[in-house]
């Protein structure tokens, strides 16, 4: 990942996870590619050159965990909607964050999609783009900032 | 006295959130009402007396552009409120939004204390929170 745009994707998952989902977490110095996480979610911000496509994936403990930080609630309580549910929101407000400091005009947000993974998710190069953070020095998530021409 | 508001967002979470934001934030909160779109809210809005709308921009079925443009067109709560609380970073955007009669808008993520300072302004301290209250505890 080109070294600008994941510095500006730390600042805005940082931003966005302590401020809605209270939880803090730490960037690892290189991708946690050989990671497997549970869940992905993906939103792409649209404009008339290309797509910019953010995608972060995290396991099913530290969605629980923030999806309840976020509603307010044990995490007994969360079932899989709810974390669907905030999931999205992360998707789309870490999107609108990046966004809005990169003050690129005219594009629109896409809608956020949210799926359980698997390892044979993703390819080996994809992993390797990736931005890892961990929680309480766990393995959290990851997340990757990719650029498609139209 | 207390004001109905009327929460309008695709996400059930979020709108959990924003009811709670507003408890917190020392709203006099009466009813509160939610719609997944611009157009329950509209449904919503033939047969309820709402002081605030709360709404997101970017939702399935009617957008908020579309929600704020049906409410101006049909002149339907002329002199409710209308505050965004939206991801959308495009300041065009924005600007329609306020062209259109958006009271204010407030970006995501945010502090309870953002919401508060907008709704003070827009509805004003005295009016429309209890005396004396500030945000203390954020914690949802």
């Amino acid at each position: 990942m080109v070294f600008e745009r994941e510095q500006l994707l730390k600042h805005v998952i940082s931003d966005v996870l302590e401020t809605m989902f209270f939880s803090m977490v730490e960037f690892g110095e290189c991708g946690q590619g050989d990671q497997c996480f549970d869940y992905g979610s993906e939103i792409h911000l649209l404009t008339h050159s290309g797509r910019t496509a953010i995608s972060l994936r995290v396991s099913e403990e530290f969605a629980r965990m923030i999806t309840a930080n976020f509603l307010g609630v044990e995490e007994n309580q969360v079932n899989d909607d709810d974390m669907e549910d905030s999931l999205k929101e992360l998707a789309n407000m870490v999107a609108g964050g990046y966004h809005a400091r990169v003050k690129e005009a005219g594009w629109r947000l896409g809608i956020p999609r949210v799926w359980k993974i698997g390892p044979e998710s993703m390819d080996a190069a994809q992993r390797a783009a990736e931005l890892g953070f961990a929680f309480l020095g766990e393995p959290a998530g990851s997340a990757v900032v990719d650029y498609l021409p139209a | 006295m207390s004001y109905n508001v009327l929460i309008v967002d695709d996400s059930r979470s979020m709108r959990k959130v924003m009811l709670k934001t507003l408890q917190i934030s020392g709203f006099l909160l009466g009813e509160c009402l939610e719609a997944s779109n611009g157009l329950e809210a509209l449904e919503i809005l033939e047969g309820k007396w709402i002081d605030l709308i709360l709404a997101d921009v970017h939702m399935p079925v009617m957008d908020g552009i579309g929600f704020i443009k049906c409410l101006r067109d049909k002149d339907i709560c002329r002199d409710t409120p209308v505050v965004f609380v939206t991801t959308e970073a495009n300041e065009d955007r924005l600007n329609q939004l306020m062209n259109l009669g958006a009271s204010g808008y407030i970006r995501k993520p945010f502090r309870p204390e953002e919401i508060r300072a907008l709704l003070c302004r827009i509805m004003g301290e005295t009016d429309g929170f209890r005396t004396g209250t500030t945000v203390e505890t954020c914690d949802f």
